[in-house]
């Protein structure tokens, strides 16, 4: 071979590089949302006489998809064809929202979509969607039956910006069985860090050559949890009070009680007392199952699954959420996710069409339905009422979380932070817990290069939105 | 990026000066498709990803305001410095072993063994799997609560190993991954030069009295150096686009252990709810740089050592 | 019959300590297939499946429209396959039978694109297709192909075919007044077949196996590639990896048979750029 044609167009492509980079380079970036009308709630006479279709965006998977077919099942069978509401799965939580992104730019978003409650601040940014009170006000929409604890979350300044829609709240998961076997009171949870930490040591379990059999402790690196830890300590997450003054300008999970737990959970790890199944909550999940685990820490989401898995091999008990210590006085955040109407784009008779379903969606019955399918915590108070005696007792857990919901004093810290790249923010959280976990780093100085780290895009999304 | 292109014979012998009319007419029309194809989704994006890396983004991702050579200096950074040492040390983890590896058995299977169609094709099996199904299956296998792979260890005696969520092993066990995956094609390619090497070359040698080990670095080796040099290209092309597995198993995790460029590209492009598509543009270009410089150099000093016949 | 010496045994424990590893993956992937929930969501996880447990394979079907998967990949790559096929046939001609003024610089050109990444260019891309409503519904196809119609890779290999024509056929095919266009589809294309096959199958395969594209361009699970679809499996039913490895093993049915009966037909293809 006498030259390699690569070599030969080496030139040509710099040239080209050159005279591409010349000529292109014309972006169109959205509109910057559209007349004031478009964010306005029509009343029911908008529907008119026709058959008007909802396209709704939503996130749920397995067991919980199947119940958003059947409330939508049920919600189109219920209008007689006037409205029919189209649910489609979009992946999950990220990518419904990068989906959604793209659809802004193309001018074709849905009607309705399911946001996560950490993308809240980037939808009232997007400056693309109806404010929820604004139907709420023109119906005289009976607000009062939305949980409070919940409601505030999606609120700024006391309005309601979307309909929350599912919600979950976490706990701490125990091994009955390997409580007993260890000698210990499974009726008395631990209820603080240092308490889970002492207790991990006696129920690790090594066999005679040496190996674990069964971790202490044991849960995903999810920066959900340290968001809910914080909380339950009364700690803002980010500043400018939770990023509901306004704007936030940094997140602060390099303060001391967020540095405290990614000590006390390194320490751990390090002294073989918990393992470390990584990011994904489907391993650690998977841990506690298979019975390796004897605490963990999860959502309530999971609560039906584990009892199912554990049936035969071992019995699942559940205990609060553990506080950072006996000082702290608050209680967790209530998110999960919301729904949202896209009012740019989209006309009077839509608009109204996707506020209907809304309205089914957030209604004792369809909530206690929904409850019972997919274990959600209802977001209607008077859901509970409707719930079945016999589910109530094979599932007492929920009672309990959904009583200590309820019971949960209001405050800026278990509102939640708003922020608009919220999601890298709860990234990189789990890039400091992880560097600290895994002792690449120190606890403090993982913690704080992680919060460093997202001030750039912090600023930049500001920026853009100002 | 398709494999490169090893060997190239000399132009046709018709002339190059232009042709009649018609032929002219007729050859612009035949390169028509071709020719829209690549302006419109290749050169035209190209001078697209240069414009965007030096824009910023609305929320949305729509570029925003011009911000010079600001995402480049951004990347003079301690994070994107190992982003690099990643990317080249995972290429060269995937990419040699499992070269050396397919010779070593291709080789063997020279050795005038019986079963040779049976082992061969059972040495190609992994070729059926496409990175996305081999790094679900590795993901299965590595799982750190259930997998089967620490199972194997615990069963002889070993304490489990965090597969993918110990940084030190990560990189390695990912790699390994890569490594089967690509074993499978790089022993068809072997094999297909080991059948390609004239039989009465061998046996000349053969009567020499060379055997085993002399053969193997006397005659069989160099024979099969023009396909070693294409799978060492090609492998280290592909290892540098590598994404489903990183995708799959790891999502550039833990503590950042695999997170490669072009995963990074993806992270900052379309995870996390982020859309910095100018820093990811930015990134973009850095990878087409280091893929040209890449093969300019395996082109330039590796090159010279193959023996074409 | 030929004498087991000791280098002979050699070399049989070299190849079956490396077959083991190997093989492994292949053999868990069907044995986790049908193994029940108890061989595998429990620690340690069985090595032999306890049972045929069919129930994973039914019930990947319920979980995820496998067979809309397949059908898909099989759009979207054979319509890419067949284009690349075509276009690469048309300029391949071009650039190997007719004179044209700058053929070196527009080859160059050609060649050129084989040296930009895909992932370099890919934002663009995803956001002129996206622009272009390409990722909505049945046009999601559209989106798919469209950026890999063409291929300066198969353009070089089927110019390296259509070279080793004498050039006297074209001179007297022309004379003859038998015409490019006959002359392409009657004689160069039919004599090509191999050449044309090769690059078809590597075509196909890369097409079949692509990640990154599809993976930020689907929107509806119903225009779901196998791929993508089979690692979103793996991400919903983590819980399950009976399920995923059913999903697995379901998938690589065609490619795996390709390997064991068809490997012959292959190499050549997979191999078109390192050999001739």
């Amino acid at each position: 071979m006498a030259h390699s044609p690569l070599r030969r167009t080496g030139r040509a492509v710099l040239a080209l590089l050159t005279a591409t980079a010349l000529i292109s380079g014309c972006g169109s970036g959205p509109d910057d949302g559209g007349s004031s009308d478009a964010l306005d709630a029509p009343g029911a006479e908008a529907l008119g006489d026709g058959r008007t279709t909802v396209e709704f965006w939503h996130a749920m998977k397995g067991a919980n998809a199947a119940a958003v077919d059947k409330l939508v099942a049920d919600f189109n069978a219920a209008n007689g064809g006037k409205v029919e509401v189209k649910a489609v799965y979009q992946g999950n939580y990220d990518e419904t929202i990068a989906k959604y992104k793209a659809s802004v730019q193309q001018k074709n978003t849905p009607a309705l979509i399911q946001v996560y409650d950490i993308g809240t601040r980037f939808m009232v940014d997007s400056k693309q969607v109806v404010p929820m009170h604004r139907f709420v006000e023109k119906d005289g929409f009976p607000l009062a039956d939305i949980e409070p604890n919940i409601a505030s979350y999606y609120s700024i300044d006391g309005k309601l910006w979307s309909m929350p829609f599912n919600t979950s709240t976490p706990l701490l998961y125990l091994n009955k069985e390997a409580f007993t076997s260890a000698g210990l009171d499974p009726t008395k949870p631990p209820k603080t860090l240092t308490e889970i930490g002492e207790l991990a040591k006696k129920l690790t379990v090594k066999d005679a050559s040496g190996k674990t059999t069964r971790y202490g402790f044991g849960a995903a690196i999810y920066g959900w949890l340290l968001e809910q830890l914080l909380a339950t300590d009364g700690k803002e997450y980010c500043d400018n009070g939770n990023g509901r003054q306004q704007l936030a300008s940094k997140v602060q999970f390099d303060q001391p009680a967020a540095v405290q737990v990614a000590q006390w959970w390194a320490d751990l790890v390090k002294n073989g007392y918990a393992t470390n199944t990584g990011r994904k909550t489907d391993d650690a999940q998977a841990a506690f199952k298979a019975g390796t685990v004897a605490m963990h820490l999860e959502s309530t989401s999971v609560l039906r699954g584990y009892v199912d898995a554990a049936a035969g091999k071992f019995t699942v008990l559940t205990a609060p959420y553990p506080k950072i210590s006996d000082a702290s006085t608050g209680g967790p955040i209530i998110g999960g996710a919301s729904l949202w109407i896209n009012g740019v784009g989209h006309s009077a008779a839509e608009k109204r069409a996707a506020w209907e379903f809304v309205k089914f969606a957030a209604g004792a019955t369809p909530q206690a339905q929904w409850h019972t399918g997919t274990g959600y915590v209802p977001i209607n108070v008077k859901a509970m009422e409707q719930i079945d005696k016999a589910w109530t007792e094979k599932y007492p857990q929920f009672r309990t979380a959904v009583d200590q919901l309820h019971a949960l004093p209001p405050s800026v810290a278990s509102a939640g932070c708003l922020l608009g790249v919220m999601p890298q923010a709860r990234k990189a959280s789990e890039d400091g817990l992880e560097a600290a976990i895994v002792g690449a780093k120190p606890a403090d100085q993982a913690m704080k290069e992680a919060a460093t780290g997202v001030t750039a895009a912090i600023d930049s999304y500001n920026k853009s939105v100002r | 990026m398709s494999p490169p292109l090893v060997v190239e014979r000399s132009p046709s012998g018709a002339t190059t000066t232009s042709g009649p009319r018609r032929e002219r007419a007729l050859s612009w029309l035949l390169l028509l498709p071709s020719v829209a194809v690549f302006a419109l989704f290749i050169f035209w994006p190209l001078g697209r990803t240069l414009y965007l890396s030096t824009h910023g983004n609305d929320i949305f991702g729509a570029p925003g305001a011009y911000v010079g050579l600001d995402h480049y200096a951004d990347m003079f950074s301690a994070s994107f410095a190992g982003i690099l040492a990643t990317t080249a040390l995972f290429t060269l983890i995937s990419v040699l072993p499992a070269v050396l590896g397919a010779l070593l058995v291709v080789l063997l299977l020279e050795s005038r063994i019986r079963g040779v169609r049976v082992l061969r094709t059972a040495f190609a099996l992994p070729f059926a799997f496409s990175v996305a199904t081999a790094s679900v299956v590795f993901a299965v296998i590595y799982n750190p609560a259930i997998g089967i792979a620490n199972g194997l260890l615990g069963a002889v005696g070993v304490d489990r190993v965090d597969w993918l969520t110990d940084p030190s092993i990560a990189l390695p066990a990912v790699g390994a991954a890569t490594v089967w995956m690509n074993l499978g094609y790089n022993v068809l390619v072997l094999s297909a030069g080991v059948a390609a090497i004239p039989q009465e070359v061998v046996e000349a040698a053969r009567l020499d009295g060379a055997t085993g080990w002399r053969l193997a670095t006397g005659i069989t080796i160099p024979l099969l150096s023009p396909q070693l040099f294409f799978l060492v290209v090609v492998s280290t092309i592909h290892a540098l686009q590598s994404f489903g597995q990183i995708h799959i198993l790891t999502k550039g995790g833990p503590d950042d252990a695999t997170s490669t460029l072009v995963y990074s590209i993806y992270e900052r492009a379309f995870a996390y709810g982020s859309s910095d598509f100018g820093a990811a543009s930015a990134q973009a270009v850095v990878l087409l740089l280091i893929m040209l410089a890449c093969t300019a150099v395996q082109f330039g000093i590796l090159e010279r050592r193959v023996h074409y016949r | 019959m030929k004498k087991l010496r000791p280098g002979r045994i050699a070399v049989y424990v070299v190849l079956t300590l490396a077959l083991i590893p190997v093989l492994f993956p292949v053999y868990y992937a069907f044995a986790g297939a049908v193994m029940g929930p108890g061989d595998l969501a429990s620690y340690p996880p069985a090595l032999v499946p306890s049972g045929l447990h069919w129930r994973n394979v039914t019930d990947v079907f319920s979980t995820v429209p496998l067979g809309r998967f397949y059908l898909n990949s099989a759009v979207q790559a054979g319509v890419i396959t067949l284009a690349q096929v075509v276009t690469s046939i048309l300029a391949a001609y071009a650039f190997a039978f007719l004179r044209m003024p700058a053929r070196a610089a527009t080859f160059a050109l050609f060649l050129a694109t084989l040296m930009v990444p895909w992932e370099t260019i890919i934002i663009p891309n995803y956001l002129a297709i996206s622009d272009w409503g390409l990722t909505r519904g049945g046009l999601t196809y559209l989106g798919l192909v469209l950026p890999f119609l063409a291929s300066a890779f198969g353009t070089f290999l089927l110019r390296q075919a259509f070279l080793q024509f004498p050039t006297e056929l074209r001179d007297a095919a022309v004379i003859d007044g038998c015409g490019h266009w006959r002359l392409l589809w009657r004689i160069v294309v039919p004599l090509s077949k191999p050449s044309i096959a090769a690059v078809g199958v590597y075509v196909f395969l890369s097409a079949w196996n692509q990640y990154f594209w599809p993976l930020i361009l689907i929107r509806d699970t119903e225009y779901q590639t196998l791929q993508i679809g089979i690692s979103q499996l793996n991400d919903a039913e983590a819980a399950q990896p009976g399920l995923i490895l059913a999903g697995v093993a379901l998938s690589l049915l065609p490619t795996l048979a390709v390997v064991i009966f068809g490997q012959r037909y292959i190499v050549r293809g997979l191999t078109a750029g390192a050999l001739r």
